[in-house]
Parts: C-alpha cells; structure tokens; sequence
C-alpha cells in the first residue's frame, strides 16, 4: 500500500469525528447500548479502583510482619468486614449489571414493534451483501416505487426502519456502530435488525465479519437526514436515470451498453440489467466509490475504471483495458447520473 | 282376472314404465356441447391443429370403433427427415396432408390420392443461431389452412404465407429478433382474415406479445404487448374485467419494479380459441420473467393470465389473472375448450382450461368470471385452491422459492400437471381427456442478470416423479359432474396431444413411442402400436379420399420432455433441460431421436 | 536430531512451494490483458501429412490454477451459461460434461467459442466478458469433463448439488484425443 500515513490520518480523523463510533450513537438502538456500556464502565472502573486500592494497601501493610498480636487481630476484623462489604458490592453490582443488560435488552426489542402504528409505518430495506459490496433495495407495497441503489443507505430521523440481511455468497455481517450492534448476513436464510435513528448525519458501517480478501474495503455510507430531505431523496431515486446530454456523455453511455459494463451493471431506463455488480442509476450521488474505498470524485472514478484490481484486488470488477478517450467519456456519462 | 281388470293392470305398468323413463332422462345431466358456430359440423377434413375455433380436437368420424379399433393397421408413412421434438398436428384438407417439421421447418405436402407421396416441400430456410433461442427444442406446433393458403411460423420468427397447391411462398413478414431471445414455435389462428402470431422466449426475458397480421398482405394490423403501459396492452374503453385485482390503469407497469416489465415475458406460444358470438378471441399469457420470483416483486400484469380480445383491433374485453406473481413457471397458455354448459339451472358460455397448476377452469367466456377450479391433479401442495370471490390463486408460503435455499418436493413441477399438450373434448361422453404428468421438483432460486440474447431464469431445479411413482396420467374429466370419470397412469410424462372421435375412442402417446386408443367411456386399452420415436405430436382423423376413416400422428420425442434424447443431454446431470432430465433420466434407453409421420386405417379395399 | 529436523523443513517447504502455483493471482497492481485466440483449429481431418497446431500454452496456466477455477464457475453462473448448459448437462446448448466436443475441447477453442460464438446458437461474449474472464470459463467448462488436475477442481458447488464433486469426476478424454492431442496425432 502506498497510502499508510494518508491512512493513519484517517484512522484518527475518524476517530475524532465519530462517523463509524459505538460511542457516539445516532440511534435508540445504539444509545441504549451506549448506557449499558456506561453503567458496566462506571461500576467495574469502580471494582477496578477497589481492587487496586486493596492491593495497595495490602502491599503497603505486608512490610510489617511483626506487627503486634492485637494489631493482627484489629487488621483481621477490619479485613473481614471489608470482604463482608466487598461481596456485598459484588452481589449488588453483578445484580445491576444483569438487570441493566436485561432491560436494556427488552428495550431494544421493542424499540421500534412492527405494530399498527400509522405514523411510524417503519421502512422496509432488503440488504443483501455480497462479495465485496452491498446491495440495497427499499420495499414498497407499489412494486413499482421500489428503489434499488448499492453501497449506500439513506434514512430519515425517527422513522423505525425493519432491515431484511441477507447474502448469495458468504457470511457478512451488517454494523452500523452510530445506530446499532451488528448482525450477521448468512447465505441461505435471512436475519432481521432494527434502527431508529435520532440524528442527522453522514455515517460509516462496516462488515463485520471476515468474508475474503476484500472484507476490509467493504463499507456503507450511512446519510441520515430530516424528513423532507429524505422525501426528496426519495422522489429523485425512483425517478429512471439521466439521459446523457452532452456528445461525451453519449459516447460513454454507447461504450457502456454496447461491452462489458451493461453485462454487470443495471442502469434503469437503459438496456443495462445486470445484477453481478451494484446498480448505477443514481451512481453520481453516492458518497463513495467502491463500497467506501475511495470517495467519489473525477480522478478516483476514473482511477477505478482503468484499474478496478489496481485498488480492490480481487474484486468481481475485471481489467477492462478501456481506451483511454473512452475512459473519460465514461467517467463523463457515470457523473452525469445523479 | 275380467279383461277391463287386465286392461288396467297393463295400463298401469305401461304408465309406471313411463314415469320410470322420463325421471331417469330428467335424472341424467344434460351434456355440455361445443357452440355450432365456433365447432361446425364435421366434413371429413382438419384444417387447423384444434380441429375448430372451439379447440375440441374431436372428430365425429366414427367407422372406427371399439369393436373394430384392434384391427387398426399402418395406411402409410413418411419420413419428415428432421430427428427433434415433432409437436405439430397434420393437416388435412380436401385430398392433401400438409406436415411442418421443427428446424428447419420443412412444410411437406402428401397427396393422400397417391399412398401419401410427397406433393411439394417448402423450405423457409430460418437462420441457424435460432436453435440458440429456443428453449424447449426446436419445436413448431403446426399450420393453419385457410382460403388455399398455408400459415406457418419459422423458430427465427418469420410468418409465411404459403400456395395450398403449389408450395410457393406468397407472402413473409419478419416478426421477432432472435438477438432478444425472441422466436416463435406456435401454430397461427386465422380469424376474419387476420393471422394471429404469438412470440416464444419467456426464459430469455423477452417482452411477450401477440400481433395480428394480414392475411393477404401480411401486413401488420395490431400488435399487442403483454406488460407495460395501457397503451403498449391495448387496453382502452372496452376493458371489464371480473375482478377487482385486474382493475386499475397502467397495471402493466404498477405491478413490476421500475423497467422489469421490459424484460418481463407474458409471451404467447400456446392455444387461441375463437367464439364468432362473442366476436372474441381467447389466450393465456407465459411466464413472467425470470424465474427467480424475488427479482420482480409485484402482480406481474399482465403475465400468466387470459386475455378475451377482439380480432379486428386487439383491444382488450377482458383478462383473468390466473396466476399473479408467478412463482414456479407456471404459464397460462394451455388449450381454451369452449363450450356451453348448464350451471345454476341456466346455460352459460363458458371456456374449460385444464391448467399447469392442476386445476381445471371453467370460465365464463364473456365476463372472466370462474365458475369453478378443481384439482383434476390430485397430488398439489404448492397451491391451497383459487378463491372464487376475488380469483386469487392461493399459494402454500412453506414451498415459495427462496434464494440461496433449496425448496424441495413442490408438485406439480415447472412443466407443471400439464402442460401445452392438449387435450381433446367428446360430446357423446361430455368427457375431457386430459393428458398430463406427475412430477415434482427441487428449486433453488439464484441471483440472476439479463444479457439480451441469453437465458433469464435464475433458478436451478431438479425433477423427479410425483407420489406414486408414476411420470403420467390420462385423466377423463366429466365436465358436469366436475370429477374424474376415469385416469389412467402411465410410466413416462404424457407429452402428446389427445384425439377423441365419434366411434368412441381417444388416441393418445406415450414418450417412448407407443401410440394408443382406449374406449372413451372406460378408459380400456383398445389397441396399440409402437412407433419408431416417443410421441410428442398430436393426433388427427380425417376421411380419406377412398371414403376410410385415417388415424394421422407424427411421431419424434423431443420438446421440454424429451429434450435428453433429441439434444443428446447427460443424465449425471439431474439439473439439465431445466430439471427435466431429473425426471426422465432413463429415457434414452426406452426411445431414440426420430422423426416420421404415421397414418392408421382399418384394412380397406 | 539436526539432520531430522533439516529434512523435514525441506519437505515442508517443498510442499508449500509447490502449492504457490495452485493459488497464483496476475491481479496484484500488474494487469493481465489476455487475448481470446486470433484464430482456431477445429478438429478436422489433418489431410497430405499436416500436422496439427500447436496447443496454446495459456491452455495449462489457466487449468492449474485453482483461482482461475473458481473465478470461472461464479461466472459460469453469472453469465447465463447455466441457463443453456444446466451444470454440464445441456439444454439448449449440448452438454459440457461429456466426451463430445463439437467445436473441439481444448481450452484455446472453447474460448474462441465463447468469445465468437458458434452458427448454431452459441452466442458471441466478445464485448461481454473480458478475454481473460474468457479463459477462466473455459477451464471451468474443461473441469466438468474432468480434464484438470484434481488438486485444483473447484470442491464446492454453491447451488443445488445435483452433480458429484468436481474433484471427483472422472475423466472424459476428448473423442479421438490420444494422450492430449488433436485427431490423428500419432504418439
């Protein structure tokens, strides 16, 4: 890799703006959890702090060997009541972590119930993971308002969302750590996983379970925004993509549909169907290249299409061995479908 | 006894005899019958594969019977030269025989004054990469005789018209694009001078239609789509529909995600029906595309179901969705018997359908609505029964098909209980006798993407004989009694068409090749003979010209069922030919790739 | 105790190294561009002592190599070859797993197959599939007749199992092949 100090920086950007952080929740899901994990720390920092003051003194007190036979005796009845104390303490705080965990627990399950509730109808998203990307498709009792997108997830503020996981290859698992805990995605049968986010932002997931030589690159970009910038989103995604208007983007939209690019990909209102690799009807308004590998600007876009395994190895994206004046009219046509 | 005490003892008897009399006719149920105008009288000949506009393929002749059927012997035979899946009916009309063979789709003339000799041969000469597009072998079904010309369909899509006497081409109208997975194996229907021709390719995600040409010209009077938008379906002002799920504008592109109607199916490769009452014509739809149901939820308009439409213009009078989001490649496109039966004390128009998925419609032929759908396949758990009040098709939610899981044992199979293979109306038994099959099957939906020109199917299946162990079945289903008079279970999948005639017999035959007849009231093997391939084909009867009635069949396994032995398949691979080599693994060691027509008579002069 | 140690590393080592070639990969920064076959010859009859072409030397990397392999059966999947050749059984297309090759069974022909399609319906993938996705199907066809190494035939199949392991299907020589050759080749 060329890229490691550009990559630490990131690693500690990260870290400082909370984009993919369990300590940072966006959501009821993870909130929750985020006060469980705050009584767990307070309580066992606090055992931690007994114990250590207990070894301390015990270290302090053992230089005194000789002490008196009436002293030892006095040492022996503080220390008894202090071991009385101490499993008390235990008792007490092992029980408050229980309870803490079970209601927690119970808490989450009924966060956002799958009830009659009109005006908290939760959406419903088909995930399906694939080597090395995610497919998402949004439900709708009108087939035809369905939108279909890859690598990308676009929620509003307090609506409970239902997340049908699934996968047609190996097991991948679904973290969003901002808004929940993580579930895996298993070929073969399908898991379910609730969020409820709270707050605006742009958000990163990460798979989260081992599923090939790509796991590392696999993440989704998570914009959570108020209602009515949702809706909007929402009305543009059902909308077929663009037609190309300018000379370059029609030369890219011929090299698309007449090689190798309309076999993968599908692009709706055009004869590409494909569904080996993500859909690109609205590519030109994704965060991110490559299931958050690079972001998605000019040069990244094109760097992909000449090189794919230059940047992903091993990914299902071949070479292509694209001529270079045809590089940038694709790169042209695939910006013009926002 | 005095004589007047006589007298009235006798008068007596002779009243009860009488009262006994009327009551048991009053007892028997009135027979449904075929409407004259669309099943005329028979003349001898059969000039089209359903033998009328009312698809009874039944005919009236009746020199043989079941007293004399055994000494049934070969007339004469012909060699078609084409070894594939021979689904076509010979035609008979006047002194000629005329035979189209599957590609290169040879349309052979036989003088039937000469022994059979060959008159004329007209060679379409279709474009060799169609073999690449057809699914289910290189089938075609047959032609269609009408004022001296020959309508035949080329598998590369062309309609040709062709001189009854002279064999020369008069007219060719290119109707599909092979590069689209687009082809065509269907017999055309003539109607009021319009040749109807519907589109085959519902595994390659073609977009499926049915066109009306002209049959002078050969110039395009309609074409109508079967999904899309109102206007591509030909849907306007005259569009009732029985139902509430079949009401609405634009269903055609509603009920699909965004652009899967474009690669949607709905093709036409099966039977029209024509009532000239009604001034309508009836046909089923093919499957949706892919097969994969959880790449298109929704309805699925207007796939899998019937459409009643005028001839002259296409325009819709209504459709019936038989199957909405199809799961299991279940097409629609089976026969459509007409006929006029009493229900309910009055008489009705209405239309039988034996089903792929094993029920039996009987639909009201003006309005769509169903009168009545029982199971004439006894073995079906993928379906719970069609809800009369809304005509949903209730399915079995543990057999759906699921991605990346194997559902197993779902009957009836993808070919279904039945499929194209008609079957053949008595009006002297009120009897339809229904070849079809018992199998059932294994499925594994997959992720699947479309590359035009290329399958679009998305499932692995694999099939295998239904309970009981037996492939086949004849069932003879009594129309008024809704029930199964007689069924007779055979070894092999039925995958020929059946004959029923006025001497009381119905022919039938078998994948290995035996062509049979059995009494049409009992269901008795009368006689039989092993022809030299399995029998695919369907059988006609005809008056010859010496005045004997003829048994014609065409005889060369192949199709969807034979496709192991005509395509030279490998059984170690159960998921072959879509899952029906599963099924027939052994096939090739019971017949061989044939290709040859038979013609029956009694001894004569 | 040292002279023991030294031989069994030797032997480790061996084994591992003679593994690399199985799992070997061209897409580490370094594109491969592969070309389909200029020009075939199908197997025909070699008339006034002719010999027959030489055989493709790609023919051998791509069938040693296990990657290759299994890139090849998840395109096989995905570009609809299963829809007319089921899995090696046929249905539209003949069957892939037998002895019978119409258009030839060596790897440079089925890829020309492939990528320019056949008279009798096999389409051309020529603008579809890159050539070297080309090859890697071909060596997956060659694995249905059992014609790889069996260390490197792919051991699972991800769909309904419905044909023995690749691993274990016996070998089904081209018709008329002697030892690896094309007809008429004298050993």
């Amino acid at each position: 890799m060329r890229r490691p100090p550009l990559l630490v920086a990131a690693l500690l950007l990260g870290g400082c703006s909370g984009e993919q952080s369990a300590l940072d929740p966006a959501g009821v899901h993870s909130g929750a959890v985020l006060h469980l994990f705050g009584l767990f720390f307070w309580i066992c920092l606090l055992a931690f702090a007994l114990v250590i003051a207990f070894l301390a003194v015990a270290m302090l007190q053992a230089r005194r060997v000789d002490a008196a036979q009436s002293e030892r005796t006095e040492h022996d009845a503080i220390a008894s009541r202090l071991l009385r104390g101490w499993i008390v303490f235990i008792i007490v705080g092992l029980l408050i972590l229980t309870l803490g965990s079970y209601f927690t627990d119970r808490n989450l399950a009924l966060a956002a119930p799958d009830t009659g509730q009109s005006n908290r109808v939760p959406i419903r998203i088909k995930l399906t993971g694939q080597q090395w990307w995610w497919q998402v498709e949004y439900e709708d009792p009108n087939a035809s308002q369905q939108i279909r997108t890859a690598n990308e997830l676009h929620l509003p503020v307090g609506v409970p969302v239902h997340i049908r996981l699934e996968s047609i290859d190996v097991i991948h698992s679904f973290w969003v750590p901002n808004l929940a805990g993580k579930q895996d995605m298993i070929p073969g049968r399908h898991n379910d996983i609730e969020l409820l986010p709270t707050r605006a932002g742009h958000y990163r997931s990460q798979c989260a379970e081992f599923c090939g030589l790509q796991h590392a690159h696999m993440a989704l970009d998570v914009v959570i925004e108020p209602m009515a910038d949702w809706l909007k989103w929402r009305a543009q995604s059902i909308q077929p993509a663009k037609a190309p208007a300018g000379a370059e983007e029609k030369a890219g939209y011929a090299y698309f549909m007449e090689h190798q690019c309309s076999a993968c990909h599908s692009i709706t209102g055009t004869p590409a169907f494909g569904t080996v690799g993500p859909d690109l009807t609205h590519f030109a308004s994704r965060p991110s290249i490559g299931a958050g590998t690079m972001p998605n600007t000019r040069g990244h876009l094109e760097a992909w299409i000449a090189n794919p395994q230059g940047v992903k190895e091993g990914n299902h994206m071949p070479y292509l061995a694209v001529p270079p004046d045809k590089l940038h009219a694709l790169g042209a046509y695939l910006r013009s479908l926002s | 006894m005095t004589p007047q005490k006589n007298a009235l003892a006798v008068c007596a008897r002779l009243l009860w005899l009488l009262g006994v009399a009327t009551s048991s006719i009053a007892a028997a149920p009135q027979l449904p019958l075929a409407p004259v105008s669309a099943a005329p009288a028979e003349d001898g000949q059969w000039t089209m594969p359903a033998k009328n506009f009312a698809s009874t393929r039944y005919s009236a002749l009746d020199q043989i019977k079941a007293s004399n059927v055994k000494s049934l012997g070969l007339a004469f035979t012909f060699s078609t030269g084409v070894a594939r899946g021979q689904e076509a009916a010979p035609i008979v009309v006047g002194d000629t025989m005329y035979v189209v063979t599957p590609y290169p789709n040879y349309l052979y003339a036989l003088d039937l004054k000469n022994g059979g000799q060959l008159k004329w041969k007209y060679a379409p000469k279709p474009v060799p990469a169609a073999q690449g597009v057809a699914c289910c072998d290189h089938v075609n079904r047959g032609v269609f005789y009408d004022g001296g010309r020959l309508f035949m369909n080329t598998l590369d899509g062309q309609t040709i018209a062709v001189d009854a006497a002279s064999g020369k081409e008069i007219w060719k109208a290119k109707l599909a694009n092979i590069n689209l997975g687009e082809s065509i194996t269907m017999a055309p229907l003539v109607v009021k001078g319009k040749v109807l021709v519907g589109v085959s390719g519902g595994e390659f995600g073609v977009r499926g239609w049915l066109a009306a040409l002209d049959a002078a010209t050969g110039r395009l009077a309609w074409k109508a789509y079967h999904t899309g938008p109102d206007k591509d379906v030909l849907i306007g002002k005259e569009f009732k529909p029985f139902y509430a799920m079949d009401k609405g504008r634009n269903l055609g592109v509603k009920s699909w995600p965004p652009d899967a109607w474009k690669i949607g199916g709905g093709t036409v490769w099966g039977w029209i029906s024509y009532d000239p009452d009604l001034d309508l014509i009836y046909y089923g739809t093919g499957n949706p595309g892919p097969w994969n149901p959880e790449q298109r939820p929704g309805d699925n308009k207007w796939t899998d179901g019937i459409f009643a439409r005028d001839p002259d213009t296409g325009s819709a009078h209504w459709f019936y969705h038989v199957i909405p989001h199809d799961l299991y490649d279940h097409d629609t496109v089976n026969e459509l018997i007409l006929l006029d039966i009493p229900v309910g004390g009055r008489m009705r128009k209405v239309m039988i359908r034996p089903e792929r998925t094993g029920y039996l419609y009987v639909i009201d032929r003006a309005s769509g609505q169903v009168l009545s759908a029982d199971p004439f396949y006894e073995n079906i758990n993928a379906y719970k029964g069609v809800n009369l009040k809304t005509g949903r098709l209730v399915t079995v939610a543990d057999k759906e098909p699921k991605m990346g899981k194997v559902v197993r044992d779902i009957c009836p199979t993808a070919p279904g209980a039945k499929d194209w293979n008609p079957s053949a109306f008595s009006p002297r038994t009120g009897l339809i006798y229904i070849p079809h099959m018992n199998l059932c099957m294994d499925w594994q939906s997959t992720q699947v993407s479309y590359i035009s020109g290329t399958p679009y199917i998305g499932a692995n299946v694999r099939m295998k004989a239904g309970p009981g162990g037996y492939r086949g079945e004849l069932t003879a289903w009594d129309v008024m009694r809704r029930r199964s008079a007689f069924k007779i279970k055979e070894d092999l999948p039925l995958f020929s068409g059946a004959l029923a005639t006025g001497g009381d017999l119905v022919f039938y035959g078998t994948l290995d090749g035996w062509f049979k007849a059995i009494d049409a009231r009992t269901g008795k093997l009368l006689w039989r003979f092993k022809t030299g391939s399995g029998i695919i084909g369907q059988p006609v009867s005809y008056r010859g010209p010496d005045g004997r009635q003829y048994i014609a069949v065409l005889s060369g396994v192949g199709g969807w069922a034979g496709a192991i032995v005509s395509a030279n398949l490998d059984p170690t691979d159960p998921t072959a030919a879509k899952g029906f080599v599963g099924a027939v693994p052994d096939l090739k060691q019971r017949t061989t790739p044939g290709g040859t027509l038979y013609v029956f008579a009694l001894p004569g002069r | 105790m040292c002279s023991r140690f030294l031989a069994g590393s030797t032997m480790m080592a061996m084994l591992l190294l003679s593994a690399c070639q199985r799992e070997q990969r061209q897409s580490s920064g370094q594109p491969l561009a592969e070309t389909a076959p200029a020009s075939v010859q199908l197997p025909s009859v070699l008339i006034a002592g002719s010999r027959p072409a030489p055989t493709d030397p790609r023919g051998r990397l791509y069938e040693g190599n296990a990657y290759f392999l299994n890139e090849g059966q998840r395109l096989f999947e995905q570009f609809n070859c299963t829809g007319c050749h089921a899995h090696g059984g046929g249905d539209i297309g003949p069957p892939l797993m037998d002895d019978e090759w119409r258009y030839g069974g060596q790897m440079d022909q089925i890829v020309a197959s492939i990528a320019y399609g056949r008279p009798n319906g096999m389409p051309s993938f020529a603008d579809k599939l890159t050539e070297q996705q080309m090859w890697q199907i071909a060596a997956y066809v060659r694995s249905m007749s059992g014609n790889v190494p069996k260390d490197v035939a792919s051991s699972r199949a991800d769909e309904l199992a419905s044909t023995p392991s690749l691993t274990r299907t016996p070998r089904q020589p081209i018709r008329g092949e002697a030892g690896g050759g094309l007809q008429g080749v004298a050993p």
